[in-house]
């Protein structure tokens, strides 16, 4: 193992605290900031499903045999999202009722613990890479990209699965180090939990087993070679891979009631959702395989410039590491080499049209832990080399001057943080003016829904372009939508729309235009001039 | 008395114009020395590799850390301030008269829309030479050129159109020019306007209306006057479904359309579909074909017809749809042009 420093004896108790602060701040700070976004529509997915979920838990010990009779429809449909997110999501809403905190909050109660599960774990695995400073920074790392911290804070399933990919190659680390038979054992499957947990929550997940695949039979074979000099290995699938092959799927099915019937052709109706239209320079790309650099390009241009350094710091320092071994140090190349495979997996499958094109940075969501914790390593080391004598204090000004502009853009942009685009791409104007995606999927329209309460005509009947009806649904039941007002089914019979610009088509806005005979609107939502949403209003429902 | 010739001062006077001519030049030849020495001793005490590489990820990441916080201190303040706008639809009000648009450079940039007067609706331009612009005589442009990747691509695409220019007036973060077109194209008759006058049939049916600018075919057929999204901008134009009965001929007659020397349209598949099946339109002048077209390209299709021997004269003009297959609703706008 290639640990920053001799472990000293309180190192344990501190990398716990530190990994338990971490865990219990990010909690906090996700369920404090999910009150902001609006709902975009693949969160009202999951929002539906954690709804039919719940009604079928809740439902199923007084009727057994009425539910199970209507399995399919509780949790299944013609591609349903994996179950663990909209389960976790309903048991969250389902606590957070009882105490009375609004539904949208309670449905993104989950992804909160999720993501301070996750800050847990990037502690735990960047302390043993790279001590205290690492453990300190790596979350920091992760969180304070506008793209990551939005994902943390709604109920789309990928920060959960993003979650357990980081627990399973944790596990699985651990199991190849541990010199114990036993432990091997015990980690291993616990590797297999946790990526049964990782399918479960996101199908395309299974990319891992293949990376950590690989990431064990190139080890096997580097240490074949030489006369071996990390600790010996046994022979044969390693128990961690075995564990995750077996448990894997077995994890997924218990979880997934609905996949016992046809599992096969379930399974293969699951993996292929339907594929929203993204904007991609200009051009929609629309259930096809995306450009080879498309993942590369729009974590490059919707990051903060100075985490994009980090992060790519980071991997530069794993490669160097791999290829010329620290004189010192042990040549072991195991932690390395998982940093790359866990960060390159993603990329890899988003670029190969392996994982659904969803909006964003969500495909490859899980390879950003694996970056931050290789950053967290790569600034600890430069702060150590390039000044031995104030290692500290040049770690604590380089760590501040990668993460202040990441923070400030959070501030500035939150909560349209979907919206937001970093540096290279010149911010959303300049991201709009490279025809890059505007929002995830109609969020937007609920920087609208307080003015649409204060001057919207008693009982007008409004029409919603964009917001899924599930999200209106929710925020309704919040209160941020007046009762008087009715929802419209097209423009010929509204009062007033709510227009949400994605980048996409705008045929339905036009129609609206047509209806009310005007293209003025009469309020709008804007980050950094780029329009998100618009309302448009017949004469007088606009007060 | 011999002179010195290493003393300073005691030289003869070529001596000394030869000295002072090459004194610069022995200077920089000291000047590089020292530079090399100190080139060569830092070289010889230079860090290992590793210190030097994690000295440069340092010093990136401070320069990187710094250079992105001025960049988006600096974003702000290259945005229009709510005093520029105001200022932008004070303009507007007080200057913009019938004839005129608005065109927002970069086209994204909508927030005029909330506060364009009537007499200066926005046109939906980026700055294409062969854009149509009808009935406008004046062009207001509102660029925020100070924005991060902002192109003049626009302003440029209407110096080429315009006969003249006022001076760029600067209200904050914004400019505000007003181009004087060329030759603007004037069109006699917009015939989505006439659809209220018009009789439609489909096949042998006639089309009845339903309601304000929509009239019903029997089968289901529809024509209406909409705006629909064609080649990604908005159309103001007729909606028809020529399929509605596919191979049945889907007829426009407009009566007493004033006709110049041409019969300029547009057409597409509303919605932009992506491809999609041919189109036949003919153009009958009264009882005679005046000129047919295939629409068969996806996105926004310009036709012309030549009325130049009907020129002076209000006629009816009737357009006849037909398509084998099922095209989808088809956005089709015609003018006639003097």
């Amino acid at each position: 193992m290639s640990r920053a420093a001799p472990p000293s004896p309180s190192a344990p108790r501190r990398r716990r605290r530190i990994a338990l602060a971490w865990g219990a701040v990010t909690f906090l700070a996700l369920a404090a900031l999910s009150t902001g976004p609006g709902i975009s529509r693949d969160e009202a997915v999951a929002i539906d499903a954690a709804e039919r979920a719940a009604a079928f838990w809740s439902d199923l010990p007084a009727h057994p045999l009425a539910e199970l009779g209507r399995l399919d429809r509780a949790l299944g449909g013609a591609h349903p999202p994996a179950p663990l997110g909209p389960a976790l999501a309903a048991a969250t809403h389902a606590a957070a009722a009882r105490a009375g905190l609004p539904h949208r909050i309670g449905f993104r109660l989950a992804t909160a613990l999720a993501g301070a599960l996750l800050s847990a774990l990037l502690a735990l695995l960047a302390h043993d890479l790279a001590g205290d400073g690492g453990a300190l920074l790596a979350p920091a790392l992760y969180w304070l990209a506008p793209r990551q911290l939005q994902l943390g804070a709604v109920a789309t399933p990928d920060t959960l699965a993003t979650a357990f990919w980081l627990a399973t190659a944790m596990a699985y680390r651990r199991s190849g180090e541990t010199p114990r038979a036993r432990e091997r054992v015990g980690y291993g499957l616990l590797a297999g939990l946790a990526f049964g947990g990782a399918l479960a929550a996101r199908l395309d997940s299974w990319v891992l087993l293949p990376a950590l695949a690989v990431h064990a039979g190139l080890l096997r074979r580097a240490h074949r070679r030489p006369p071996s000099s990390g600790p010996a290995r046994a022979r044969g699938v390693p128990p961690a891979i075995g564990a995750m092959l077996v448990l894997g799927p077995l994890v997924l099915a218990a979880l997934w009631p609905w996949l016992w019937a046809h599992p096969l052709r379930r399974l293969a109706a699951a993996a292929t959702p339907p594929q929203a239209a993204w904007d991609y320079l200009g051009a929609r790309l629309s259930g096809t395989r995306p450009p080879l650099l498309y993942p590369l390009a729009v974590t490059a241009l919707s990051a903060p410039a100075a985490l994009l350094l980090a992060w790519s710091g980071g991997l530069a320092h794993a490669a160097a590491r791999l290829v010329w071994p620290a004189s010192g140090e042990r040549a072991e190349p195991a932690d390395d080499a998982l940093l790359l495979a866990g960060a390159a997996a993603p990329l890899v499958a988003a670029a190969a049209g392996l994982a659904p094109l969803l909006g964003g940075i969500r495909p490859w969501l899980p390879a950003f832990p694996f970056l931050a914790v290789a950053g967290a390593r790569a600034v600890a080391t430069a702060a150590r080399s390039a000044w031995p004598a104030r290692s500290g204090a040049l770690g604590l000004v380089l760590s501040a001057a990668l993460l202040w502009p990441g923070a400030w853009q959070v501030a500035r942009c939150w909560p349209e943080a979907a919206a937001s685009w970093g540096e290279l791409a010149g911010g959303a104007p300049g991201a709009a003016s490279l025809g890059m995606q505007r929002q995830d999927g109609g969020e937007g329209a609920a920087a609208l829904l307080a003015e649409l309460d204060a001057r919207a005509r008693p009982g007008a009947r409004v029409l919603f372009v964009g917001p899924a009806a599930s999200a209106l649904r929710v925020e309704a039941s919040d209160g941020r939508l007046r009762p008087d007002l009715a929802l419209a089914v097209d423009p010929a019979g509204a009062d007033l729309a709510v227009v949400a610009l994605d980048g996409g088509s705008r045929d339905a806005e036009y129609q609206v235009w047509a209806a009310f005979r005007s293209d003025r609107p009469v309020a709008g939502a804007f980050l950094d001039e780029v329009p998100l949403a618009f309302v448009y209003a017949r004469a007088g429902a606009w007060r | 008395m011999g002179s010195d010739r290493k003393t300073p001062g005691t030289g003869t006077t070529s001596d000394l114009i030869r000295r002072a001519a090459t004194h610069p030049f022995r200077a920089s030849r000291d000047h590089l020395r020292a530079a090399r020495r100190l080139a060569r001793d830092s070289w010889q005490r230079r860090p290992p590799a590793r210190r030097a590489v994690a000295i440069l990820f340092a010093l990136a990441g401070v320069a990187a850390g710094v250079t992105s916080t001025a960049w988006q201190s600096s974003l702000r303040a290259r945005l229009p301030s709510p005093l520029d706008w105001d200022a932008l639809r004070a303009l507007l009000e007080r200057d913009a008269r019938p004839g005129d648009a608005l065109v927002p450079a970069p086209a994204w940039a909508e927030r005029v829309r909330l506060l364009a007067p009537p007499a200066a609706p926005v046109a939906s331009y980026e700055g294409g030479t062969a854009e149509d612009l009808p009935g406008v005589r004046r062009v207001w442009l509102a660029a925020l050129p100070a924005l991060p990747r902002f192109s003049w691509g626009t302003e440029l695409g209407l110096l080429a159109r315009s006969s003249g220019s006022e001076p760029t007036l600067a209200l904050g973060a914004l400019e505000v020019t007003r181009f004087q077109l060329a030759a603007p194209q004037l069109p006699m008759a917009f015939l989505p306007d006439l659809l209220g006058q018009a009789e439609v049939k489909l096949g042998d049916q006639p089309c009845l209306p339903e309601q304000e600018g929509v009239l019903r075919c029997a089968d289901g057929g529809e024509v209406a006057r909409s705006v629909r999204e064609v080649g990604g901008r908005p159309r103001p134009c007729l909606v028809v479904h020529p399929d509605a009965a596919a191979g049945a001929p889907l007829a426009l007659t407009f009566r007493g359309v004033p006709l110049g020397r041409a019969f300029h349209g547009h057409a597409g598949v509303a919605g932009d579909p992506g491809a999609t099946a041919p189109v036949r339109l003919s153009v009958h002048v009264d009882d005679e074909e005046a000129g047919e077209v295939e629409l068969a390209s996806p996105g926004w299709q310009a036709f012309d017809v030549d009325t130049a021997r009907f020129a002076g004269h209000a006629r009816d003009v009737t357009l006849v749809l037909t398509s084998a297959a099922r095209p989808g609703p088809l956005c089709l706008d015609a003018v006639t042009v003097p």
